[in-house]
């Protein structure tokens, strides 16, 4: 393949086996949100919260392998989740979903460049302007015009990075305090961590891999991964990474035990950041630093390459036909439209509790009955079902005032399944009376 | 409220796990295109096996007496009447089709060679059936470079003989219709049937079972079918496997 063309850009220019397909997955879905909402989950729901929070992705991780496999084998000529979209949706529809896509990946960009701001903000002593700056420069050369060549480039060294720091970090401090003092640390200034018969853990686990499907259902990256990867180990690439990604939230589980033990603290956001106190030894600091800027530059990355691609592709092409050097153009032009965006907004707005990041829980939960139907009908779908999301995602709203953010989940979620679920019933019995009749 | 014990348990998962992953990926990473080789050999020597038997039946099944003698007798008659260009034309098919059939030790080949071959066994039946025989060929051109395995279209074309043609007298209609719908090659072949003809068990049922075996190990994982049917004006044989053209093979 040319690498002016821009199917290069989209998919680079090879099949990924079981292990680079892990490791691009992985890079993917080690994101800022890995670090910043463990702690949360930990805080929340104590230890199983943190067990609950590995398993919710994993499973997430597998559920999707499933319906991967069959993505694969029903869509093999597409390259995103925007070319299947406009397969099977009316205008309408597709024009809806597109900007649910690209509403979601603007949150999801904001959200790790917040991660980004926090960690800048708390481990230079240079303005978070300046910091930042370097590194949407950085995220705008490998995302935004290096292509998936060079983002697979880097998955590599991320996902290694990341590796070596969950692995090595832990090691070293409960070899160097031992696990008493750390024992007595939480018993002391946190005994709830401790208390493990926590009947609200399984409620969030529950709540969470509906939250956590529905983003990875609608999440452009990973549809690009499914197209790019071979396609009989597409199912096993999700599983093992299911698996694999697992070990990631636990060990940050046990990184914030050495953070907490023996201390209170002020922010939830940035408490894993706080690590780079405890540190003493220079190169820990400097292994834990690379894989905080590794797991949350590599989702930005990512992130930025399939919303540039899905705007390119599914919407100025959809528009009017496009020459290769008008699409290279439009992709320079918006990923670096979007790159300055995060800027100036993680500048201006000071590192805060992120709120959106479980704002968007709605919109995933009911996303996933109209996705499915998507993905497994065999016809153009009216647009009723991807409108079906909104309607669920406005009803969860309309329920907040009367009952908690968990059960709202729900209910959006129960909302448009439902829609989707009576629409099939209605298809299939006008179906057979149409059939009885002839 | 957990234990100390249970805590460090469960501090020892957590840093035991993520080395867990690290080596799982490690793992994959070496030896990922070993495994991959040692799969791809696995399904070779077992497709290598299915044709092998594949061959060994067409030679001992196929390849009857009479059909030789019948064929032979064909083209005596044909010196003696002096019908030269035809004596030619079919001592030429019969010696294409006994090379095809002797040569073909590749586990798949393109659909054009399949029916180059089922062509040049049709021309000598020409021969033998004279007017009493006609044929339809309708290919669609997209599929001339797909894969196929050897003698699957044959098998079918010689089951319309031996249980139908040979064994009834009367006109001998025989339709094959090769389209790729979607992303799959569909191949029918379609036989006319005799009024009067008694409904048999078909005996064709190794042939067929041979070729489901052959289709499922060519494409692993992918739809493949054959299925046979029969209706009041004939029977159709019909088998459905993935459009692969040669080159992607």
């Amino acid at each position: 393949m040319n690498r002016k063309s821009y199917q290069y850009y989209v998919s680079g220019t090879f099949k990924l086996g079981v292990g680079f397909g892990i490791v691009s997955l992985l890079a993917r879905w080690v994101t800022g949100n890995t670090i910043l909402s463990s702690p949360e989950t930990l805080i929340k729901y104590g230890l199983a919260g943190g067990i609950g929070y590995a398993l919710m992705g994993a499973l997430a991780l597998i559920l999707f392998g499933f319906l991967a496999k069959i993505i694969r084998e029903k869509y093999p000529d597409q390259h995103t989740i925007g070319d299947v979209l406009r397969q099977k949706l009316t205008p309408s529809g597709y024009w809806y979903m597109i900007t649910i896509l690209l509403l979601t990946s603007f949150d999801s960009l904001f959200v790790q460049a917040m991660g980004a701001g926090i960690l800048i903000h708390m481990i230079f002593p240079i303005p978070v302007f300046f910091g930042m700056l370097v590194f949407t420069l950085f995220c705008f050369f490998i995302g935004g015009i290096g292509g998936m060549q060079r983002l697979h480039q880097l998955a590599g060294v991320n996902v290694t990075l990341i590796f070596a720091a969950v692995i090595i970090i832990p090691v070293y401090f409960f070899i160097q305090e031992g696990v008493y003092p750390v024992y007595d640390g939480i018993k002391l200034y946190h005994p709830y961590l401790l208390f493990i018969k926590n009947t609200d853990a399984i409620w969030f686990i529950f709540t969470a891999i509906l939250i956590f499907l529905g983003q990875i259902m609608i999440d452009r990256a990973t549809w690009q991964r499914v197209f790019i990867i071979e396609k009989e180990k597409v199912r096993r690439t999700f599983t093992l990474t299911g698996g694999i990604w697992a070990t990631i939230p636990l060990a940050i589980t046990a990184l914030l035990m050495i953070i907490m033990f023996g201390r209170s603290y002020q922010n939830i956001y940035s408490l894993i950041f706080e690590l780079v106190d405890k540190i003493q030894s220079t190169m820990l600091i400097i292994v834990f630093v690379l894989f905080c800027f590794s797991a949350i530059s590599s989702a930005i990355n990512a992130e930025l390459h399939a919303t540039t691609t899905l705007f390119v592709r599914n919407v100025m092409e959809v528009i009017r036909a496009l020459t290769e050097q008008e699409k290279w153009k439009y992709t320079y032009i918006f990923s670096g439209v979007i790159c300055t965006c995060l800027l100036v907004i993680v500048s201006i707005f000071t590192p805060h509790p992120l709120q959106l990041l479980f704002f968007f829980g709605n919109i995933y939960a009911s996303m996933i009955g109209p996705m499915l139907y998507i993905i497994l009908s065999k016809y153009t779908l009216p647009s009723l079902i991807p409108f079906a999301s909104l309607i669920g995602t406005v009803g969860g709203y309309l329920f907040l005032p009367v009952t908690d953010n968990l059960r709202v989940i729900w209910i959006s979620f129960a909302i448009s399944t439902f829609i989707c679920l009576s629409f099939f019933l209605y298809k299939s019995i006008t179906k057979q009376s149409k059939e009885r009749m002839r | 409220m957990l234990t100390i014990e249970a805590f460090s348990m469960y501090i020892m998962i957590c840093a035991l796990a993520p080395l867990l992953g690290a080596f799982t990926l490690l793992f994959l990473f070496i030896f990922e295109k070993r495994i991959d080789l040692l799969e791809k050999q696995t399904r070779e020597i077992a497709l290598e096996k299915e044709l092998q038997t594949a061959y060994y039946n067409q030679l001992n099944q196929e390849i009857q007496p009479h059909f030789f003698f019948n064929t032979l007798n064909s083209i005596l008659s044909l010196a003696r009447l002096d019908r030269k260009k035809e004596l030619i034309r079919s001592i030429e098919t019969l010696s294409k089709l006994l090379k095809f059939k002797y040569q073909t030790n590749n586990s798949f080949i393109t659909v054009e060679e399949e029916l180059s071959y089922v062509n040049y066994y049709l021309e000598i039946q020409k021969i033998r059936f004279r007017d009493r025989l006609q044929y339809e060929i309708s290919t669609d051109s997209k599929v001339n470079q797909a894969v196929i395995i050897p003698f699957l279209i044959q098998t079918l074309v010689e089951n319309a003989f031996k249980h139908s043609f040979e064994k009834y007298i009367g006109d001998a209609f025989l339709k094959i219709t090769i389209v790729k719908k979607y992303k799959e090659v569909y191949i029918a072949v379609w036989n006319s049937a005799f009024i009067d003809q008694e409904k048999l068990p078909h005996e064709s049922g190794l042939g067929l079972e041979n070729i489901v075996k052959r289709l499922e190990l060519l494409f692993p994982n992918e739809n493949t079918s054959v299925t046979l049917v029969d209706s009041e004006d004939g029977t159709t044989v019909s088998a459905i496997f993935p459009f692969v053209n040669k080159s992607e093979f």
